[in-house]
């Protein structure tokens, strides 16, 4: 056990310090596009859910043309399809593992049979359709978390703010778009910064698929040296220098904006 | 369904109803509201008169009853249109022509006050930036507020903010406005100025429906007064009437305490 870290075992793993840059500029670039897509599809999950589209809706009229009580058919009446899909999406993201979901979409979406990517190299490191895989299925999981996280955003917002834009005759999604949006955006800042500090650590695990971030270069580095602690521990050093700095620039701004809302 | 051919609005047997018509809000309210009206709706609280002013736009949907805004039930989903086509009824066409004043002000605390004023005329109604711009100074001078164009509202006294969304409203032309209690919500020192501008606003022909507690501004200013109850209209008239000749017992108790 003595010799499990070395000073040598270390300088071996040096002599990797470009591969290490290399998985650093992939997990930034990870969590970075997965931060953008994962917010873009959480927006389109949180209006699904909050969407007023209910096809049965007649069925809450009895025949008097009075709403109905209560019974069978007022229930159906109230079904919205799509608020019900989205749901289905966000509990199934969130309550299974992201390797699972990382492990489907690569080897059932980004298959022979499914989607073929072409093969190139980006930046002359990163693998394209390695990368690519590892985007979508940890955008898909992060935009389930990020789903409720705006939506917890938009109902924050006064709904005289809605009233006020409708009364002015601004149509549903304009009123999401100019006022609603805006305004909860900025609220949910800082916990969307949150979720970016959570992305780049979970990104540690599209090592498995092949993208070739820290925890590849980990791999590299073992499979060459036959060391593991060392590179480990480097790894250990990257995130942490990536992730604390983060949440504490976060906090900060995060203190200072609570403060703004006081007056 | 008789019409009243020379009325802006005209509510007819309008009723809201809560919890399966456990609560009536508003219980079978009918009123005609002509051009250049400054019709001030008073009563306790609780007695429907916020209800039947935000059914108007139909911020609040009537469980049943209709309401005709220029000459279109807008409480129907689907109407007949002028060559005789049934269409979707579009709710924001019509509720461009009412501005609305609420209560807690509801300016977009992220937009200056010029933006809040050009926003719907330049996304509704695609007026050109500039010239939205210029109308919304010319409506700031008019309240005394051409210097706050650039502030946030949460730079504003209240009194500052219900003058922004009174001109906010008013740079839609509407043909008539709608105020909820828009002066309960202010400091007593600034109520003067919000219904100094209400007041210089019915001069000057404006149609307008007021639900206040303001009893001096209902005297001086409306010309109708609807005294509301337990979501019914108990009594309708001049101001001289209502004040000073009140017929309603209710209303004679309600007097009684707010006089």
């Amino acid at each position: 056990m003595g010799n499990l870290i070395t000073a040598s075992g270390f300088e071996k793993a040096f002599q990797y310090a470009e591969r290490f840059k290399e998985g650093l500029i992939v997990t930034v670039l990870l969590a970075l596009f997965t931060v953008i897509f994962g917010f873009i599809l959480g927006i389109i999950l949180a209006i699904a859910k909050m969407s007023d589209f209910r096809p049965f809706r007649f069925l809450s009229v009895d025949r008097n043309g009075r709403l109905r009580g209560k019974g069978f058919l007022l229930t159906l009446s109230k079904i919205n399809p799509i608020a019900f899909l989205a749901s289905c999406y966000v509990e199934i993201i969130r309550s299974t593992p992201v390797l699972v979901q990382i492990m489907i979409i690569y080897f059932g979406l980004f298959n022979k049979h499914v989607i073929v990517l072409p093969k190139m190299m980006l930046f002359g490191f990163i693998r394209f359709e390695r990368f690519v895989p590892g985007v979508v299925a940890l955008s898909m999981n992060s935009a389930a978390y990020l789903c409720e996280i705006i939506r917890s955003g938009i109902q924050s917002i006064d709904g005289g703010q809605s009233e006020a834009a409708r009364s002015l005759g601004l149509s549903k999604s304009k009123t999401m778009l100019h006022i609603i949006l805006p305004q909860a955006v900025r609220n949910i800042l800082p916990a969307i910064a949150n979720e970016f500090v959570v992305i780049i650590k979970e990104s540690a695990i599209a090592y498995t698929i092949g993208v070739p971030d820290i925890m590849a270069a980990v791999n590299d580095v073992r499979a060459a040296t036959f060391t593991i602690m060392e590179p480990l521990l480097i790894a250990t050093a990257i995130y942490f220098c990536l992730c604390f700095p983060t949440s504490k620039i976060i906090a900060y701004f995060e203190r200072r904006m609570s403060r703004g809302n006081v007056r | 369904m008789e019409m009243c051919a020379d009325c802006l609005i005209s509510v007819q047997n309008l009723k809201k109803h809560f919890n399966h018509g456990e609560i009536k809000a508003l219980d079978d309210v009918s009123v005609d509201i002509y051009k250049g009206d400054v019709m001030v709706v008073i009563g306790p609280s609780g007695s429907g008169k916020s209800t039947l002013l935000r059914s108007l736009n139909l911020t609040e949907e009537p469980t049943d009853g209709s309401i005709i805004f220029n000459g279109v039930d807008i409480t129907k989903k689907k109407i007949r249109n002028s060559s005789g086509r049934v269409v979707k009824l579009n709710i924001d066409k019509h509720r461009q022509k009412m501005g609305m004043v609420f209560q807690h002000f509801n300016l977009f605390p992220h937009k200056t006050v010029l933006d809040n004023m050009i926003l719907a005329p330049v996304k509704v109604k695609k007026m050109n930036k500039a010239e939205a711009k210029e109308k919304a100074l010319a409506l700031l001078k008019r309240v005394g507020l051409e210097d706050r164009a650039d502030a946030y509202p949460i730079q504003l006294s209240g009194g500052q903010k219900q003058r922004v969304a009174i001109v906010r409203a008013l740079m839609m032309e509407p043909e008539v406005m709608l105020f909820d209690e828009p002066t309960s919500a202010l400091d007593p020192e600034m109520v003067g100025e919000v219904l100094s501008v209400m007041k210089e606003l019915a001069n000057t022909g404006m149609t307008m429906v007021v639900v206040t507690h303001e009893m001096g501004f209902a005297k001086e200013v409306g010309n109708r007064v609807l005294f509301m109850d337990e979501g019914k209209i108990l009594e309708g008239g001049s101001p001289e009437d209502v004040f000073d000749h009140p017929q309603n017992a209710r209303l004679q108790d309600f007097l009684s305490k707010v006089l």
